[in-house]
C-alpha cells in the first residue's frame, strides 16, 4: 500500500473529528496534567505551580501502598479471567460444531449487561443476607451468616473477574478462530498429542489475543472506583477510590488530576510495552 | 488414546457449562428477586407484580429514565455525524502520523473511564460551566465517537475504495457517490454501530457520575442513589427490565451488523492500531 499524503481537499473530511478529539480527548487529558501541578488554598484552586501533589504520592505510603495493593489485585483479576475465558473460547472455537454462534453471543451478551445491574447481582449473592448464605443456612450447613464473602477485596475479584470475562474472550476467540486448522492437523501428524499440540501450537499463535485480552482485564480492574465502594467495603479501597475521594470528600482536585495522570502513565506504560506482542503475532497471523 | 481424547474433551465441557452457569445465575437472581414478595430467596411465595407497580409510581426514576433515552439518542446521533465522517478520513486519507491519531481517537475506549471523568470535569468546570445535562451529553460523545467510527471503519476495509472509484468513473459527483452507493452498502453498519453506542450508554456511569449535577440524573446514577437505601425490590424490578432492553437492543445489533461477530468489532480494531 502507498504511504502518500492525500490532496488537501480530502483533509475537509477529518476537520470534525479533530475538533472533537481536541475538545473532548487531548484538551481535558492536557488540562488535567496542568492542574496536577497546581496548589489548593484551602478550598480553592490556584495556579500556582507545584511539584507537591506528585511528592505527595511518593512520600505519603498510604498512596504507593494502595496503588500497589490495587496492582496485586489488577493482576490476579487478569489471570483469573484468563483462567475462565480462555477454557472456554478453547472449547466454542475448537470443540463446538452445532450452536456454535448460539455459545459466541452467550459468551460476549453479559458484555453489554448492565454495568450496575452485574453489581447489584453480586451484592444480592454474597450480601449476609445473601443468596448463598441464606442457602447455607437453610440446609443448615452454617449457623452464622458467613462474612467474608462481601465488603473485601474477595466481593471485588468476583465481581471485576465477572465483568471481564467477556472482555478477554473476545479477543482469545478471535485469535484462536484464525488459526488455520490444518497447521495443528499437521502438529497431530508429526506425531504431537493433543496436550503437545495446544502448548506448543495453539497457545503461541493465540498470544496477541491472550495480552490483549489480559490488557483489558488489567486495566479495567486497575480503574475501576464503584465496584471497591459497592463491594469492598473499608477493607477494599482501591486506587481508583483515591482518586474520586479527591473530588468528592476532600475537593482537593490537583492531588486527584496527579493521582489520575500516574494511572494514565501506568496504563499508557502497559499498553505501549505490550504493543509489541500484536507487531509480531499479528502480522504471522494476517498470513 | 482415544477414549483419553473423550475424557478431556468432557472435561472441558463441564468446565464450559460451569462458566456459562456463572455468567447467568446473577443475572436470574437479579430476574427472580424483581418478582419475588419478599425479599429472600428460600421460601419465597408466590410472585408478585407489585414492586414494577411502583416503579410506574417513582416519579424521579421515570424522569431519569426519559433523560437516560434523550441523553442516548442525542450522543448517538452526534457520534454517527462525527463518526461516519471521520471514518472516512482515517480509511481513506493518508497523512503521517496516521497511526498516532487512531489511537487518539480510541483513548476514551480504552483508558479506565475514571481518567476521562476527571478529565472532562476539570476541563468543562474550567470554562465555568455549570453541571448539567449539557456536561453529561459531552461526556457521552467522547465515547460513543469511537465506538461508531471504529465499527463504520470495519466495514469499509472490507468493502475497499473501488465501488466509489467505479461509481466517479461512470461521472457520479461525490455527493451521489456518497448517496446512491456509499451509504447504502454502509447503512446497516450505521443501524449495528448506533445500537451499539446507545447500548453502552444507557448504561453508562463511571464517567457520568463525575458529570452529573445534583438535579439532573441518568438513570444508572439515579438508581446508584437509590442503592444508598439498600438492596430494594424496586431495584430488581428496574434492574430487570434494564436487562430486557438490553437483550432487545443485542438483539437488533446481531441482525443489523450481519454476523454478530461484528458486535465486537471495536476491540479487534484496537489490537490492529496499536501495531
Amino acid at each position: 500500500m502507498k504511504r502518500t499524503t492525500s490532496p488537501a481537499r480530502a483533509f475537509l473530511r477529518g476537520i470534525p473529528v479533530t475538533a472533537w478529539m481536541l475538545l473532548l480527548v487531548i484538551g481535558p487529558l492536557a488540562f488535567t496534567f496542568l492542574m496536577s501541578f497546581w496548589s489548593t488554598d484551602g478550598m480553592q484552586i490556584t495556579a500556582a505551580w507545584t511539584l507537591k501533589n506528585y511528592a505527595l504520592f511518593f512520600t505519603d505510603p498510604l498512596y504507593v501502598s494502595v496503588l500497589a495493593k490495587s496492582i496485586l489485585l489488577a493482576l490476579a483479576i487478569a489471570v483469573l479471567a484468563i483462567l475462565t475465558a480462555y477454557p472456554l473460547a478453547y472449547l466454542v472455537s475448537f470443540r463446538i460444531r452445532r450452536g456454535k454462534q448460539l455459545l459466541f453471543m452467550l459468551s460476549i451478551i453479559p458484555l453489554w449487561v448492565s454495568y450496575l445491574v452485574r453489581i447489584i447481582a453480586w451484592r444480592t449473592i454474597l450480601g449476609n443476607k445473601g443468596v448463598i448464605n441464606s442457602a447455607l443456612l437453610a440446609i443448615g450447613a452454617i449457623r452464622e451468616p458467613l462474612t467474608f464473602l462481601l465488603y473485601n477485596r474477595f466481593a471485588i475479584a468476583i465481581t471485576l473477574t465477572y465483568i471481564c470475562i467477556p472482555f478477554v474472550f473476545i479477543p482469545v476467540y478471535t485469535a484462536l478462530e484464525k488459526i488455520p486448522r490444518n497447521i495443528l492437523e499437521a502438529s497431530s501428524d508429526l506425531g504431537a498429542g493433543e496436550l503437545r499440540t495446544f502448548v506448543n501450537v495453539v497457545v503461541p499463535l493465540s498470544l496477541p489475543g491472550l495480552v490483549t485480552g489480559f490488557i483489558f482485564a488489567f486495566i479495567i480492574a486497575l480503574g475501576d472506583y464503584i465496584i471497591p465502594i459497592q463491594l469492598g467495603g473499608t477493607q477494599g479501597i482501591m486506587y481508583g477510590n483515591l482518586i474520586w475521594n479527591q473530588f468528592g470528600f476532600a475537593f482537593n482536585w490537583p492531588l486527584g488530576a496527579a493521582l489520575g495522570f500516574i494511572l494514565f502513565g501506568i496504563a499508557v506504560a502497559v499498553l505501549t510495552a505490550t504493543s509489541r506482542f500484536g507487531t509480531t503475532e499479528g502480522g504471522f497471523l494476517n498470513e | 488414546m482415544s477414549s483419553g481424547t473423550r475424557k478431556r474433551g468432557t472435561g472441558l465441557k463441564i468446565f464450559g457449562a460451569l462458566i456459562y452457569l456463572f455468567l447467568y445465575f446473577p443475572l436470574v437472581i437479579v430476574l427472580i428477586f424483581s418478582f419475588s414478595p419478599t425479599k429472600t430467596l428460600v421460601g419465597m411465595q408466590g410472585i408478585t407484580l407489585k414492586w414494577y407497580q411502583e416503579l410506574f409510581r417513582d416519579q424521579g426514576l421515570l424522569t431519569a429514565f426519559l433523560h437516560t433515552i434523550l441523553i442516548g439518542l442525542a450522543s448517538v446521533s452526534i457520534a454517527i455525524a462525527l463518526g461516519v465522517s471521520g471514518a472516512f478520513f482515517l480509511s481513506r486519507v493518508n497523512f503521517p502520523g496516521k497511526g498516532v491519531f487512531r489511537t487518539l481517537v480510541l483513548l476514551p475506549y480504552i483508558l479506565p473511564g475514571i481518567i476521562m471523568g476527571i478529565s472532562l470535569l476539570i476541563f468543562i468546570r474550567n470554562f465555568g460551566i455549570k453541571l448539567s445535562w449539557f456536561t453529561v451529553l459531552l461526556g457521552h460523545v467522547s465515547f460513543t465517537v469511537p465506538i461508531v467510527m471504529f465499527q463504520i471503519m470495519a466495514r469499509l476495509a472490507r468493502m475497499g475504495p473501488n465501488y466509489q472509484a467505479a461509481a466517479m468513473d461512470l461521472g457520479a459527483n461525490p455527493v451521489q457517490t456518497f448517496r446512491y452507493v456509499t451509504l447504502p452498502m454502509i447503512r446497516t453498519a450505521i443501524v449495528g454501530a448506533s445500537l451499539l453506542a446507545f447500548t453502552v450508554s444507557f448504561d453508562e456511569i463511571v464517567i457520568s457520575f463525575f458529570l452529573t449535577g445534583s438535579a439532573w440524573m441518568t438513570l444508572p446514577v439515579y438508581i446508584y442513589g437509590m442503592l444508598r437505601f439498600g438492596l430494594s425490590p424496586k431495584v430488581y424490578a428496574i434492574s430487570t427490565i434494564i436487562l430486557c432492553l438490553s437483550l432487545v437492543l443485542i438483539t437488533l445489533m446481531a441482525r443489523y451488523t450481519g454476523r454478530s461477530a461484528d458486535v465486537y468489532r471495536v476491540g479487534k480494531q484496537e489490537a490492529r492500531a496499536r501495531r
